[in-house]
């Protein structure tokens, strides 16, 4: 009897233990503390590397960073913005929603209004009728594993085969989710990697349906962007009310930071848990999907006419760029950052980059149109200012 | 050989499929439809949700083909841009915290 009470004393200490939010000494909800490095010496490489000024404005040429954060132990340790941009006004994410959109659906899984095993027609009932939509889970969507065909181009291979141009600028801009939905099955959901814009953008859908039904139409602020401080956040949707969770969403380089801060601590925040027990560590792991199948690497390339899969060398989470290795004997992709680095990464170049390790958040906003600012030279350019 | 048929049948359809799947799609729009749509919602956002001036804004939705001009209403908060006149598309600013939707 008293080893029963015991080992149920030792169980719930254990919950109680994996539950427990970090502590800190302060939380940035209302304004980040500063302990700004002014050091020429350390500041200067990383100045010179990230604000490049490289022919006329109007070339669009080098990293042309517009602001620049980075938190160290809780606190703004650099800030510096450029190009007309300073610490009040918010910057387009592009694909930084992604990561914000997965981060919402885990509010909605904390609050228990959707789990990842739900089939998406439990949130999206216009489409019960439809097999294929009905097949697909949470978990696969938010994996890019819903298995829908997608051609994920921009600029560069023409218009008229974007999947994501059409869908924000064309033929699909009214009703964005319908878009997405109505794309042809590739594959069986959960099986193979496909970057989406559009999944995204169904993650950031269903996320709204669940929190929304429960907590009214300004949820995702009453229930994230204001616990955590992000005031400037914006989400933008499209005229049939869908949330563009690929591609939308605004914040100050300093409201970003919070979001990267909220899941270095796990998902808790001044000791309320935001995010489930164990999100974190889900989001940031290499998905099932991204191990069943990432892309073609088989290296042939196929004629510009015909549809082929991209090869990702960068894992993913719940759409978090990972520093792990794609499979095995290959390396991980941002050799001079810590192995548990992990980012939510933007067209153009905006960053969002967490190093737990180093209890470091950096946050990077720009306009590169000539190649977009690299992940581990950031990194390795951060790293001599926030060491001893 | 209604074994051979259906075997002809089913390689046909495998064959078929195989095909289908590497098929690229492509979309009914053409680029001043593009063009117009991207120069109305990203001037909209650019304007009013990020608070940069018109000079800066209109750098930013610079695309290629550069046809589209695009016109603000400041007061109603509204962009609308056009190309070689009959392609227009319209955006408008809902709020401070859904930004601006492409009508």
């Amino acid at each position: 009897m008293n080893r029963l009470l015991v080992t149920l004393l030792l169980t719930s200490a254990a919950v109680a233990s994996a539950q427990a939010c970090r502590a800190r000494a302060s939380w940035p909800t209302e304004s980040w503390p500063q302990a700004l490095v002014t050091a020429t010496d350390k500041t200067k490489g990383l100045e010179d590397f990230a604000f490049t000024l490289v022919g006329k404005p109007e070339e669009r040429l080098g990293y042309r960073t517009e602001g620049l954060v980075v938190v160290k132990n809780g606190a703004i340790v650099y800030e510096k913005y450029a190009r007309g941009f300073d610490a009040t006004k918010p910057h387009l994410s592009w694909s930084v929603a992604k990561s914000v959109s997965s981060t919402l659906l885990g509010v909605a899984v904390q609050e228990g209004l959707a789990s990842l095993d739900d089939s998406l027609c439990k949130h999206l009932p216009e489409y019960a009728n439809d097999p294929v939509v009905c097949a697909i889970t949470t978990r696969q969507l938010v994996s890019f594993g819903s298995g829908l065909q997608w051609q994920e181009e921009y600029e560069d291979k023409g218009y008229q085969v974007s999947s994501v141009i059409a869908m924000l600028f064309g033929v699909g801009h009214k009703d964005q989710v319908k878009h997405v939905l109505t794309h042809r099955k590739l594959r069986e959901p959960g099986t193979q990697f496909v970057y989406s814009t559009g999944d995204a953008h169904v993650v950031g859908t269903v996320a709204k349906r669940a929190l929304t039904a429960k907590f009214g139409p300004d949820a995702f602020w009453t229930k994230l962007f204001e616990p955590i401080g992000m005031k400037s956040a914006v989400f933008e949707e499209d005229a049939s009310g869908n949330v563009l969770g690929g591609s939308f969403v605004y914040a100050t380089p300093r409201d970003y930071a919070k979001l990267g801060y909220l899941m270095l601590n796990e998902g808790c925040w001044n000791d309320q848990r935001i995010l489930p027990v164990g999100w974190v560590q889900q989001a940031t792991s290499v998905s099932a999907v991204f191990k069943s199948n990432r892309g073609d690497c088989s290296g042939q390339k196929l004629p510009a006419t015909e549809f082929q899969l991209p090869c990702e060398d960068t894992p993913n989470g719940f759409m978090w760029w990972l520093n792990k290795p794609p499979a095995d004997g290959k390396e991980k992709p941002w050799k001079d950052a810590p192995d548990d680095t992990y980012a939510a990464l933007g067209h153009w170049g905006q960053r969002i980059i967490v190093i737990p390790s180093e209890d470091l958040v950096i946050v990077r906003t720009g306009d590169d149109r000539d190649g977009s600012i690299p992940v581990n030279e950031l990194v390795k350019n951060v790293l001599p200012l926030v060491k001893p | 050989m209604n074994a051979r048929a259906l075997f002809l049948f089913g390689a046909l359809a495998l064959a078929g499929c195989a095909q289908d799947d590497a098929k690229l799609r492509t979309y009914a729009n053409n680029d001043l439809e593009l063009s117009v749509g991207n120069a109305a919602k990203m001037s909209c956002t650019c304007l009013f949700v990020m608070q940069m001036d018109e000079a800066y804004c209109k750098d930013w939705v610079r695309a290629s083909p550069n046809v589209a001009r695009f016109f603000v209403d400041k007061e109603k908060k509204v962009v609308t841009s056009s190309a070689f006149i009959s392609w227009t598309a319209k955006a408008h600013y809902v709020d401070d915290k859904r930004g601006c939707v492409l009508e």
